[in-house]
C-alpha cells in the first residue's frame, strides 16, 4: 500500500490586493511513496518542495488535483494523528524549556499526560539533548533547534514523516546521527518523506527520489536507476593499451577515456561492447573486470538542471 | 486536550508578556498602596482615612462614599485594564501566524477552528486573570478593612472579561488580516474610538449630517458592532449608581446582548478567513 499517492496535485498562488497575479508553484503533480521507503524530494529553491508537503499538511490549500496520505483523502484532520513534520525554519517558543516544547507539542498530537512526559524524555535523548532538557530553546543553536524540531516530529509515532531540510545547520557528526536515526526509523517501518539540498546526503539514505524543477516532476526513479549511465562502462584491462589499439577503439566507438588500466567508454548501444572486448583480446589485452559507470546524484541533478532551463 | 494544550500554552504566553507584567506591578503596587492605605476613623467610623487622613467625600443625602469610591476607582481602571490587556496580548494572533510557528501549529491534528478559538480564548484569559486579580485583590480590600462586600464590583470582572472577548474578536480579525501586532492594536484603537463615537452619536455624529439615511447607517453600524463603550459603562453601573450623576440608565444587559451577536459575527469572519489562507 502506498503511503502517499497525489494524482495531478496543483497549487497557484494568488498575489497581488486588486490585480490578482497567478503564480503558479506546483504543476499536476503526481507522486507515489511506498510505505517504510525513504523517499526524497529534491529541486532547486523555489521548485516547490516546501509547498508540496504543505499541500499533503493542509496548511496550503491546493488549486486542483487530490492526494491520499495513508489512505486518508487530503484535508481529513485524522491523517494528522499519523504524520510527523519537520519544517524549515521553524521557530519554538522562546520561554518554554526543550522538555516543555515537547510537552506542549505533544499536547497539540493529543497525547495523554500519562505517557508525555517519559516521550519527551526518550525522544531527547535519541536526539542528543538529554542534558539539555531543561534549558530554555532561545539559548539553543541552529542544530540543536533542528534536533529539538526533529524530536517533535517523532512525538506522536508518525507513521510517516516529513522533513524539511533536516540536517540544515547540524555539524557532520550530528548529520551522521540524523541520518542513521532515519534509516532505524525506516527500519521500524517509519515511511520518510526528505526536502534537502543536501544530495550526497539523499544519495546515502533515500530509497527514491523525485526531482522537480518549477513545480513539475522532472525525473523520479530510485538513486541506481538515476545515477547509473547505462550504456557507459568502465573496462578495467590487465595491463596498459598500446596507442594502436587506442586508435582503433576510438575509430569503433564513441569517445574513450583511458586512465592508468581503467578504459571507460560510452556506447551508441550495447552490441559495441562485444567489438571492444574483440579488439582488447586481439590486442593481447587482458580483461580484469567491467561495470556500468555511475555519477553522482549531485552530477545528475546539475545536468538535469542545466538540460531543463536549456543551458 | 489538544484545544486545553493550546489554550494553555496561549495563556502562559499571555501572562509572561511584559506590558502584561508591567500592568501586574502596577496593580500590586495599587493593592498595597490600598491595603496599608485604606481604613476607618477609630473615633468616627463613618469617616474613611487614607494613611490616617480623612477622605473629604461630599455628596447627595443617600451618598454612600464607599460605593461611589469604588465606582470612581473602576471608571478609573477599565480603561487601562483594556489598554494594557490590548497591548499586551493584540501580538499573540499575528505571532500564531510567523512562518516556522504557524506551519508547525497546522501540521497537528488540530483544526483551525481549535487554533484560533483556543488561541483567542487563551489571549483575553491572559488580561482577564491580570483584571480579575487587580479587582478582586480591591474587592477583599474594601471588605476587610472597610466592612464592604459589593457583590457589584466582584461581577464587573465578569462583564470586564466579556467586553474585552467583544473587543479582541477586532484585534483577532485585524490581526489575522494584517499580520502584524502593531497595525492590529492600531486598528483596534481606531475601533474603540469608532465605538465611543457611535455610543454617543446622537449628540455629535447626527449633527453632522441631517439626514435619515445617514442616521440609519450610524444606527446600523452601532447595533453591528462590539458595543464596547456601552459594556464598558454598565459595568461600573453595576457597582452603584454615581450621586454625581443620577441621570444616568441603570445597569442593563442590552449592550451585551447586542454585543453577543456582532462579536460572533466578528470571529465567525476571523474563521472564515483563516480557514482559507494558505500559510
Amino acid at each position: 500500500m502506498e503511503a502517499l499517492q497525489t494524482n495531478d496535485l496543483t497549487k497557484h498562488y494568488r498575489t497581488g490586493a486588486f490585480n490578482k497575479k497567478n503564480i503558479p508553484a506546483l504543476e499536476k503533480v503526481s507522486l507515489s511513496v511506498e510505505q517504510g521507503e525513504i523517499f526524497g524530494l529534491l529541486g532547486p529553491n523555489g521548485a516547490g518542495k516546501t509547498t508540496f508537503v504543505k499541500l499533503i499538511l493542509s496548511i496550503v490549500h491546493p488549486t486542483s488535483g487530490t492526494a491520499t496520505i495513508l489512505g486518508y483523502p487530503l484535508g481529513q484532520r485524522t491523517l494528522k494523528e499519523y504524520c510527523g513534520y519537520l519544517p524549515e525554519n521553524h521557530r519554538y517558543p522562546a520561554f518554554l524549556s526543550a522538555e516543555h516544547t515537547l510537552l506542549f507539542l505533544g499536547r497539540l498530537n493529543g497525547l495523554p499526560e500519562s505517557v508525555l512526559k517519559e516521550k519527551a524524555h526518550a525522544l531527547l535523548e535519541t536526539v542528543g539533548l538529554k542534558d539539555w532538557a531543561k534549558v530554555k530553546t532561545k539559548k539553543f543553536s541552529k542544530g540543536m533547534l533542528q534536533r529539538l524540531g526533529l524530536a517533535q516530529a517523532m512525538i506522536n509515532n508518525p507513521k510517516i514523516l516529513f522533513l524539511d531540510e533536516p540536517t540544515d545547520g547540524v555539524d557532520p557528526l550530528g548529520r551522521k546521527e540524523i541520518r542513521d536515526l532515519l534509516l532505524r526509523l525506516k527500519a521500524q517501518g517509519t515511511t520518510i518523506f526528505l526536502n534537502s539540498h543536501l544530495l550526497s546526503e539523499v544519495e546515502m539514505i533515500c530509497d527514491r527520489v523525485a526531482i522537480l524543477n518549477k513545480g513539475k516532476v522532472v525525473r523520479t526513479g530510485t538513486i541506481t536507476e538515476l545515477t547509473t549511465q547505462k550504456l557507459a562502462y568502465i573496462v578495467q584491462l590487465s595491463s596498459p593499451i598500446s596507442k594502436e589499439i587506442r586508435d582503433r577503439l576510438q575509430q569503433t566507438i564513441l569517445p574513450i577515456e583511458y586512465h592508468d588500466t581503467n578504459l571507460i567508454v560510452t556506447l551508441r548501444d550495447k552490441s559495441e561492447l562485444n567489438q571492444i572486448i574483440d579488439i582488447l583480446r586481439e590486442g593481447g589485452i587482458g580483461i580484469e573486470g567491467m561495470t556500468q559507470q555511475k555519477t553522482s546524484l549531485e552530477d545528475y541533478f546539475i545536468q538535469i538542471m542545466k538540460g531543463e532551463n536549456g543551458q | 486536550m489538544r484545544f486545553w494544550g493550546m489554550f494553555r500554552f496561549t495563556l502562559s504566553e499571555a501572562l509572561r508578556k511584559g506590558t502584561l507584567l508591567f500592568y501586574f506591578g502596577i496593580a500590586t503596587l495599587i493593592l498595597l498602596i490600598l491595603s496599608f492605605g485604606i481604613g476607618r476613623q477609630p473615633s468616627d467610623q463613618n469617616v474613611i482615612t487614607f494613611f490616617g487622613k480623612p477622605m473629604i467625600l461630599s455628596g447627595p443625602i443617600s451618598f454612600n462614599a464607599i460605593e461611589f469610591l469604588l465606582i470612581q476607582l473602576h471608571s478609573l481602571s477599565s480603561f487601562w485594564i483594556i489598554l494594557f490587556g490590548v497591548l499586551g496580548v493584540a501580538g499573540l494572533i499575528p505571532e500564531m501566524l510567523e512562518k516556522g510557528t504557524i506551519d508547525l501549529f497546522l501540521s497537528k491534528p488540530l483544526s483551525r477552528m481549535e487554533l484560533l478559538f483556543a488561541r483567542a480564548l487563551g489571549s483575553v484569559m491572559g488580561m482577564s486573570v491580570n483584571m480579575i486579580y487587580f479587582i478582586f485583590g480591591i474587592w477583599c480590600i474594601f471588605g476587610l478593612k472597610l466592612g464592604v462586600w459589593n457583590t457589584g464590583f466582584l461581577a464587573s470582572s465578569i462583564y470586564l472579561t466579556y467586553a474585552f472577548l467583544c473587543l479582541f474578536s477586532v484585534v483577532t480579525i485585524a490581526g489575522l488580516i494584517t499580520r502584524s501586532a502593531g497595525f492590529s492594536i492600531m486598528l483596534t484603537f481606531a475601533f474603540t474610538i469608532i465605538a465611543w463615537g457611535l455610543e454617543l452619536r446622537e449628540k455629535g455624529l447626527y449633527m453632522i449630517w441631517d439626514n435619515t439615511l445617514y442616521h440609519r447607517f450610524l444606527d446600523g453600524l452601532y447595533y453591528g458592532l462590539p458595543q464596547f463603550d456601552a459594556m464598558l459603562a454598565n459595568c461600573t453601573r453595576i457597582i452603584g449608581k454615581n450621586p454625581f450623576n443620577p441621570n444616568v440608565a441603570d445597569f442593563t444587559f442590552m449592550p451585551f446582548v447586542y454585543s453577543f451577536f456582532s462579536t460572533c459575527l466578528l470571529y465567525g469572519l476571523s474563521l472564515w478567513y483563516f480557514s482559507r489562507q494558505d500559510y
